[in-house]
């Protein structure tokens, strides 16, 4: 069941991506970690590793995740989304054509990376339910999409498409707010995620400057 | 679907276009076409997919794409080719359908047995020979394991590693329906030519 936009979480936590390496069981850490605190949309982003690696250790998140009714979804992969009973599928701008996988996989909660108001306005189109907006704030990971769009961008992006967005990239708690203020519907992040120890705090952190 | 009886699939390799080698390997004669570019976009695969399929449905062979099951879906491609460390047959297999082509790479009867049990249409066994397309940890299985396999199996097998126009008639005597190349013919100086011959061979 696809989940409407009232009932999405504020916050979307981005997997570690070094599940391959040297972040082995980071994902399940945080996932654990989570408890049964409130909702989360987490998405799971390991690009390292192979199909069936990614496959079993979304079978395993998926109750974790659960317990505290978050959402999981997968990057990139909607076969292993679907496979393991995730909520969804988290296309990156550079994924086989929106439209396409919305039809093939018309069950599953289908968000998309973009990085401009054109690229928006067609995920929109395309019947994405959600979109990650980003880089908002200056941030050593996603040096590669260039400068920081800054808010302006952000609210261009969230005025023109009515699906909920989340503001990506530099998004510490205390920005989350001017980031809402913007139009955006949440905020996702991966950084200050990383420390499974802390990250009770830190997402109760966010959810002080996040509505309800 | 059917697989034929005797057939050439060929494999897309790093380097080459997988449009203008599916072109060649069809004009050749080969059956089957998969597409795999490790390291790609879904986006690069998506737009390679549309235009190897097209020359596919020109030339009714099989399109298949490897690993990606969910662009297999998306495109309607015939079926995919799971390696070891892919998403389950099994679960390739529930998304699929029930017609799908889905191969499987085994290097012994065990995994094969399995790969049936888990509803694989044909196992892809290799490497038969020494090969140079991938880096290779164990030795070659040699012709003996089509024989083992063809017989324990019970599942068309596609034998792959290192098998050009010199061996590949014995390949077939062992028992493999189909023969899997990748520098055979992306490594042929005339690839259509190098792909014809391959054909000639499984059929005398």
């Amino acid at each position: 069941m696809i989940a409407n936009r009232q009932s999405l979480p504020r916050l979307c936590i981005v997997s570690g991506g070094g599940e391959h390496a040297d972040m082995k069981g980071s994902a399940l850490r945080q996932a654990s970690a989570l408890g049964h605190s409130g909702a989360v949309m987490y998405q799971l982003r390991e690009k390292g590793l192979l199909g069936g690696r990614l496959y079993e250790l979304a079978c395993r998140l998926k109750p974790l995740l659960a317990r505290s009714g978050s959402l999981l979804q997968i990057n990139d992969r909607a076969d292993i989304a679907q496979a393991s009973g995730a909520d969804g599928v988290h296309l990156p701008e550079s994924s086989c054509p929106a439209v396409t996988i919305r039809k093939a996989f018309p069950l599953l909660l289908a968000g998309q990376s973009v990085h401009s108001v054109r690229a928006a306005r067609e995920a929109e189109k395309s019947g994405i339910h959600y979109l990650l907006f980003g880089p908002v704030f200056p941030t050593p990971s996603k040096e590669r999409f260039g400068p920081p769009q800054g808010l302006e961008n952000l609210e261009k992006v969230c005025r023109t498409v009515s699906i909920p967005v989340y503001a990506l990239g530099g998004v510490t708690p205390e920005r989350a707010l001017a980031c809402i203020e913007c139009g955006a519907w949440g905020v996702a992040a991966l950084a200050p995620f990383l420390d499974a120890g802390s990250l009770p705090v830190t997402v109760e952190s966010y959810r002080s400057y996040l509505p309800t | 679907m059917n697989l034929p009886r005797r057939f050439i699939c060929v494999i897309t390799d790093e380097q080459c276009s997988p449009v203008e080698l599916a072109g060649m390997a069809l004009d050749g004669g080969a059956r089957m076409v998969q597409l795999r570019r490790k390291g790609a976009s879904g986006r690069e695969l998506f737009e390679w997919a549309v235009r190897v399929q097209e020359l596919c449905h020109r030339h009714e062979a099989i399109f298949i794409v490897n690993d990606r099951v969910d662009i297999a879906l998306a495109m309607n491609a015939d079926g995919v080719h799971l390696g070891q460390e892919d998403l389950p047959v099994a679960a390739a297999r529930e998304i699929l359908g029930p017609d799908a082509v889905i191969g499987v790479s085994v290097s012994c009867v065990e995994e094969a047995r399995k790969a049936h049990d888990d509803g694989a249409s044909y196992i892809g066994l290799g490497h038969i020979f020494p090969t140079s397309s991938k880096e290779k940890s164990s030795p070659p299985l040699g012709t003996t394991a089509i024989e083992t396999v063809s017989k324990a199996v019970d599942l068309p097998v596609v034998a792959i590693g290192g098998i050009g126009p010199v061996n590949a008639a014995g390949v077939i005597r062992a028992g493999a329906s189909g023969i899997a190349v990748i520098s055979a013919v992306t490594g042929a100086a005339n690839p259509v030519m190098a792909t014809r011959e391959l054909v000639r061979t499984i059929w005398q």
